[in-house]
């Protein structure tokens, strides 16, 4: 990690974009969580792929009925949703209801993947699986059904779901369960539902109006049963206790730390293998003087803050054009504009700025900087992001990292641009989003923002 | 057949081994992964804050707070009678205990008829270990047997802990581990737990549980994947990939 940020930046010892504190509240994280968070979820029925087996009912195609009396094995109207089930959570579900269960009752839901036969019931070609209103049978790409659950027919309404966790497609008659089937298809599924007797007609539910069936509640109990197994491993001793620790040490939180340190004397923490590593003597490295730049430039004092730099660690600051120096005189310019002295920041910017014009790599964040000239009220503006105190954050983070980089011990250290407690985060989330890609894009992967928000403040069940 | 028909199977073959063994991602791809991983700070420094307010370090707390700007989400000074109450049960002030956790929230007893036996079974462990035998038993008579007739687990609780006083020598009664500094830090983590619940806020810190989410999402990745992994939560190293 060390080697691989070095050569990034050519020798800098701040890599600024490898700074946690880089991902903020900006419009880069913004576009970044909703990324995260976007996927195509069906809304309606395909109505335009179609063997000509069903009749559209209502214009926001979410009920079709059989037009014929025909009723042939290649007579099926299967209709798939709009798009396929989305894969990236744990579950999806939809539901419908038998408006008329026509003549025969033949009425089926479930899943198909792309290009199937629409001539064809769900569960009668390969790659579906199907619940089959007449028999109560499902279907799983055999011409042979197996007995599943009741029949249903006119009022009933059923659901079909995917359970991504546990791979199995699950059931609902009613509001009821009526049971899990193990999923043997890999690749995409539509939603589909099939009408296939005089009269049928049915009406699709995709998640608009409220479910029969208590979806929430199956998600939070399949949640619950996984949070139990997980809760099963067992951790060594206190050692959240060392990683908090050691984090406040990285990051220079001296007062947090000797608080930290003092209340756990008293409350009997015994000392951890963790000690015999290395976090302790390395991190604690300039502890106090890189606690006192931190206060300096979260105060906004970053005269005092780069003359002490200066004094202290001079390599850190003697390439005129590091980013370490970008960022300092990039928030002297910031902390211009905050108190309103715009004459002072313009020749700020004219004496110390420019010359970073060249920079690429920092060319779109001075940009940012310098716009800020242009709004009467900068903090509304689209670049006031940078008025706020995680800037200020951002630059004492980095100043912290080039501080920590002077430290001739730092070099043997693994990965020693970051945090413990980072580490083990990304690891977390690599390994949680490399699972999801070897197992065709299905199911959820971890994020930190969105396990932080998602627990919140609700109370833990039971 | 052909040399490339030959060649042709061969390669199928290949592909076929490959296909049932499992992926491997060297230390070079995986750094290179970990580095995409998007981690912000503000969301680390609330993850610490609440292990501190969930750990009740009131006093860090406030000092994290002023130095990384993050806020507790939760109002500090509950914490500190959080805590007191906490301290009252861990040095066997019981009674100071229930007084505390009633001024805290009336309903947080009236509510858990479990925690408040928990806490008058606690009550009579304390009296029957500094010897006020006459108490104990009183208050056993009064307190505690009316509520073991509504439920049978107290009632079982109840008769456990009545048996410590058929014992002169407790430290050698088959119940004596009532009387130990675990049983305490039991009855305490309880109140602390049902102090947090009624605040809406979770009674555990949440690193502990994404800590063992990451050791299960390394073994669940191990079927799939041969990858470096963190053996060592403490140290965060990554491992070379055992192939």
């Amino acid at each position: 990690m060390v080697n691989g940020q070095q050569v990034s930046t050519g020798g800098d010892p701040v890599d600024l974009f490898r700074l946690a504190s880089w991902c903020r509240s900006g419009p880069e994280w913004d576009r970044m969580v909703s990324e995260i968070e976007w996927e195509d979820e069906p809304t309606h029925l395909n109505t335009m792929n179609s063997s000509g087996g069903f009749n559209v009912v209502s214009v926001d195609k979410l009920s079709v009925s059989y037009p014929g009396t025909r009723s042939h094995g290649h007579d099926v109207g299967a209709v798939q949703a709009n798009c396929a089930a989305p894969t990236r959570r744990l579950m999806y579900y939809f539901e419908m209801t038998v408006k008329n269960a026509g003549q025969k009752g033949r009425v089926a839901i479930g899943f198909t993947p792309p290009g199937v036969k629409m001539c064809r019931q769900p569960g009668w070609e390969e790659n579906s699986c199907g619940y089959h209103g007449d028999d109560g049978m499902i279907y799983r790409g055999q011409g042979k059904g197996e007995s599943f659950g009741p029949t249903f027919t006119s009022g009933d309404t059923v659901g079909a779901g995917i359970n991504y966790a546990s791979q199995e497609f699950f059931f609902t008659k009613n509001g009821k369960l009526v049971g899990t089937v193990n999923k043997h298809v890999k690749g995409p599924l539509f939603p589909t539902i099939a009408v296939h007797s005089q009269n049928e007609e049915l009406t699709v539910n995709f998640g608009k109006h409220p479910f029969l069936f208590n979806f929430e509640a199956y998600v939070l109990e399949e949640r619950t049963k996984h949070q139990t197994t997980i809760e099963k491993s067992t951790l060594p001793v206190n050692v959240s206790h060392w990683i908090v620790r050691s984090y406040l040490l990285h990051y220079g939180y001296e007062d947090t730390l000797n608080s930290f340190d003092i209340a756990s004397k008293n409350s009997l923490q015994p000392a951890p293998v963790a000690q015999e590593n290395s976090i302790e003597h390395c991190e604690a490295y300039a502890l106090n003087r890189r606690k006192i730049l931190r206060q300096l430039i979260r105060n906004g004092e970053i005269d005092s803050a780069f003359s002490k730099l200066q004094g202290w660690y001079p390599q850190t600051v003697q390439n005129e054009t590091s980013t370490l120096c970008f960022l300092l005189r990039a928030q002297k310019f910031i902390e211009h504009i905050r108190v309103g002295e715009l004459e002072a920041a313009v020749k700020y910017a004219r004496a110390q700025l420019a010359k970073f014009f060249s920079v690429k790599l920092l060319e779109n964040l001075l940009q940012n900087c310098i716009a800020l000239l242009a709004y009467d009220q900068p903090a509304e503006s689209c670049v006031g992001y940078l008025l706020d105190a995680n800037q200020r954050e951002l630059v004492a983070d980095a100043v912290n990292a080039a501080v920590l980089s002077t430290d001739p011990a730092a070099k043997d250290r693994q990965g020693g641009v970051s945090s413990h407690l980072e580490r083990l985060l990304r690891q977390l989330t690599a390994c949680s989003v490399e699972r999801r890609s070897l197992t065709s894009d299905q199911g959820e992967t971890f994020h930190l923002h969105q396990a932080l928000r998602a627990a919140g403040k609700r109370p833990m069940l039971g | 057949m052909s040399v490339l028909g030959f060649a042709l199977v061969q390669f199928s073959d290949l592909i076929e081994t490959m296909a049932s063994s499992k992926k491997v991602i060297t230390k070079e791809e995986w750094e290179k992964k970990l580095n995409d991983v998007k981690i912000r700070k503000e969301d680390m420094n609330k993850l610490v804050m609440n292990f501190l307010v969930t750990e009740g370090y009131v006093e860090a707390a406030e000092k994290f707070r002023v130095e990384s700007g993050t806020e507790p989400d939760i109002d500090l000074a509950t914490i500190t009678d959080r805590m007191a109450v906490k301290k009252a049960v861990q040095s066997g002030n019981v009674e100071d205990a229930i007084e505390k956790v009633n001024d805290l929230n009336p309903e947080i007893l009236d509510t858990n008829p479990e925690l408040f036996f928990h806490l008058q079974q606690q009550r009579m462990i304390e009296l029957i270990r500094n010897g006020r035998l006459e108490e104990a038993l009183e208050f056993a008579q009064e307190e505690l047997a009316p509520r073991g007739e509504e439920n049978q687990s107290f009632l079982e609780e109840l008769e456990k802990t009545v048996a410590l006083l058929a014992f002169e020598d407790v430290s050698n009664c088959p119940v004596g581990d009532l009387l130990d500094m675990s049983q305490r830090l039991k009855t305490a983590s309880e109140v602390n737990a049902a102090i947090l619940t009624s605040q809406s806020h979770e009674k555990d810190p949440k690193l502990p549980s994404l800590l063992k989410m990451l050791i299960w999402a390394q073994n669940q990745l191990d079927e799939k994947a041969v990858y470096p992994r963190i053996n060592d939560l403490a140290s965060a190293k990554l491992e070379d990939p055992v192939v």
